[in-house]
């Protein structure tokens, strides 16, 4: 986790508020950095995470969680991280090979399935035993981390089964279960047609469900050497509470630094 | 107008509330809602998009009992088990049953959150009819929609409004803390009337409208005396009386009068005159060309 951000936002792992929608988005950038804060920001604070990484394996995360200090094989042999490796299982699920519980998860990738509802059962299932067999170990809410969404429309699966899946996962994990939901979405520039199966579409139905939103973006005027694109952080609140604030970005080996905009160390 | 319109006790018919991402429009709903509860009339939710709880607190309490949440919210589409109203579910039929099924207070309000989330599983034609049997029903005085404009297509964001009497269409005002309102108003005599207005929606579910935003941030000074600019200087800018008149009296330097004409005209003493020997290559025409020119 990046101390930098936890301030900006407000928010420790000692203390954070409950219940909430984050929404990631990147354009032209990566803002894949945010989802090893978030990851890293939930282990430390104790919470039972459900990740589902649809786009890289296990261990690409596990090496970079660990320049940030968590261990994420241990959290996952004690049971506080429950980790879907759809990279490792689609062959399996795509060739037709043996069942698991893990492939009515990836349900989706047998056509014509129009739903994610089998997906929706894992998560149901990772996140809803508070402690499970393990009763010695008491976790806090639970949270949801998805790495990402966008990839399931190219995947064939239609925009409003996605938003019908993160409408049954923010109705259980975040109002239900007062646990947090993070859900990355990807976006292209060039699908800016008003197109109903786009990233764009996607970026904007979730918007309006979120109450955080990070945009990521890339510098307008090009690749920087030490400024690595900026952040738009919006806080959707009522009022005085709606708020938004754009920092700019550097990712380091071991971290992220933010700063407002123009005061990079490197232009002071 | 705004007011009128979601106070209104003598309209009935569909309103609608179009927002975007950058400004919910569930705040005006929400005010809507305490406006009816508060004519005493008996007012149905199908939430779809936020928990009870959400819409339920600020409203008014002293007729909590009047608020019926059809909860769609948990399991709108059944995966659960556990769904008390699902999408499928949405139709006239199924409504009016549901509002019937309830004491009657004066009259029923339908406030449906939202509309998008319906016409990603219904056919917009399928939803404006439903809308339009509502309407018509008797069942239900009000229908009061919310509507995200950003997720549909224009066409389609125009053959759901085109039912309603009033659209409401809010959006945000750069850094602002209250928006934009414009309200289209169709009378039952058939006038239609417009109003932009802005507003915030308070703690307590109080409106306040204003006319024009007040420019707190930028404030232009329009100063009514001129100001003197030869005024406060080390040196002096002023002319005296005879200055002034001296001034007047300086002829401009390309200025065409009738001195300048005649010193033109006069030929000259002879001191510059120009003797020219022709060569054999010129051609030298002792006519004066400009002789046809009447000055």
């Amino acid at each position: 986790m990046f101390p930098e951000l936890n301030s900006i936002l407000s928010s420790s792992p000692e203390n954070f508020t409950e219940g909430e929608f984050i929404l990631l988005s990147d354009r032209q950038a990566d803002a894949s950095f945010l989802i090893h804060h978030y990851l890293t920001f939930y282990l430390r604070a104790r919470c039972r995470v459900c990740f589902l990484g649809l786009v890289q394996s296990f261990s690409h995360y596990s090496v970079v969680s660990q320049r940030l200090g968590v261990n994420l094989t241990q959290a996952k042999e004690k049971g506080q991280l429950v980790f879907l490796e759809a990279l490792k299982a689609s062959p399996g699920v795509l060739l037709g090979d043996e069942s698991s519980d893990k492939t009515a998860a990836l349900d989706y990738l047998r056509s014509p399935c129009p739903e994610l509802r089998g997906l929706y059962e894992f998560v149901w299932n990772s996140l809803s035993r508070a402690g499970g067999e393990d009763a010695a170990e008491s976790w806090g809410p639970p949270v949801l981390i998805i790495d990402d969404l966008s990839v399931l429309l190219s995947l064939g699966v239609s925009a409003g089964a996605i938003l019908d899946f993160t409408h049954y996962c923010q109705a259980t994990i975040c109002s239900q279960l007062q646990g947090s939901m993070i859900a990355l979405v990807r976006c292209d520039d060039e699908e800016y047609d008003e197109d109903e199966e786009s990233s764009n579409y996607l970026l904007k139905a979730l918007s309006h469900q979120c109450s955080l939103s990070l945009r990521v973006e890339g510098l307008s005027t090009g690749y920087c050497r030490d400024i690595h694109g900026q952040v738009e952080i919006w806080w959707r609140g009522r009022g005085i509470k709606n708020q938004r604030k754009i920092f700019q970005y550097k990712v380091h080996d071991k971290g992220a630094s933010f700063f407002a905009p123009g005061t990079s160390r490197a232009v002071l | 107008m705004l007011t009128e319109v979601l106070q209104g006790s003598d309209s009935g018919g569909i309103v609608i509330i179009r927002d975007t991402s950058s400004y919910s429009g569930r705040d005006l709903l929400k005010y809507c809602i305490n406006c009816a509860l508060k004519r005493e009339e008996d007012v149905h939710v199908l939430g779809f998009e936020v928990p009870e709880q959400e819409l339920r607190s600020e409203l008014d309490s002293n007729n909590k009992h009047l608020f019926h949440f059809h909860n769609a919210y948990s399991d709108p589409l059944g995966w659960r088990k556990q769904s008390s109203f699902t999408v499928e579910q949405f139709s006239a039929e199924n409504i009016t049953r549901l509002v019937r099924e309830t004491k009657h207070a004066k009259a029923s309000v339908l406030v449906i959150d939202s509309l998008s989330w319906i016409e990603r599983h219904h056919n917009p034609v399928a939803i404006c009819q439903q809308l339009h049997k509502l309407k018509k029903g008797g069942a239900i005085r009000t229908i009061c929609c919310l509507l995200h404009m950003d997720l549909h297509q224009q066409g389609i964001v125009e053959s759901i409004c085109h039912l309603a009497n009033t659209v409401i269409t809010v959006t945000a005002v750069n850094n602002a803390l209250y928006a934009e309102a414009k309200t289209t108003h169709r009378k039952k005599s058939g006038k239609v009337m417009q109003e932009e207005e802005f507003f915030t929606v308070m703690e307590n579910l109080s409106l306040s409208i204003e006319k024009r935003p007040s420019q707190s941030g930028h404030a232009q000074v329009h100063s009514d005396a001129k100001v003197d600019p030869a005024s406060n200087l080390t040196f002096n800018l002023r002319l005296s009386e005879v200055e002034r008149e001296a001034k007047e009296k300086v002829a401009l330097p390309f200025v065409f009068s009738q001195e300048k004409k005649s010193a033109l005209l006069k030929k000259g003493q002879g001191s510059g005159r120009i003797i020219y020997e022709p060569d054999a290559n010129d051609d030298f025409d002792e006519e004066d060309p400009d002789d046809d020119l009447d000055i």
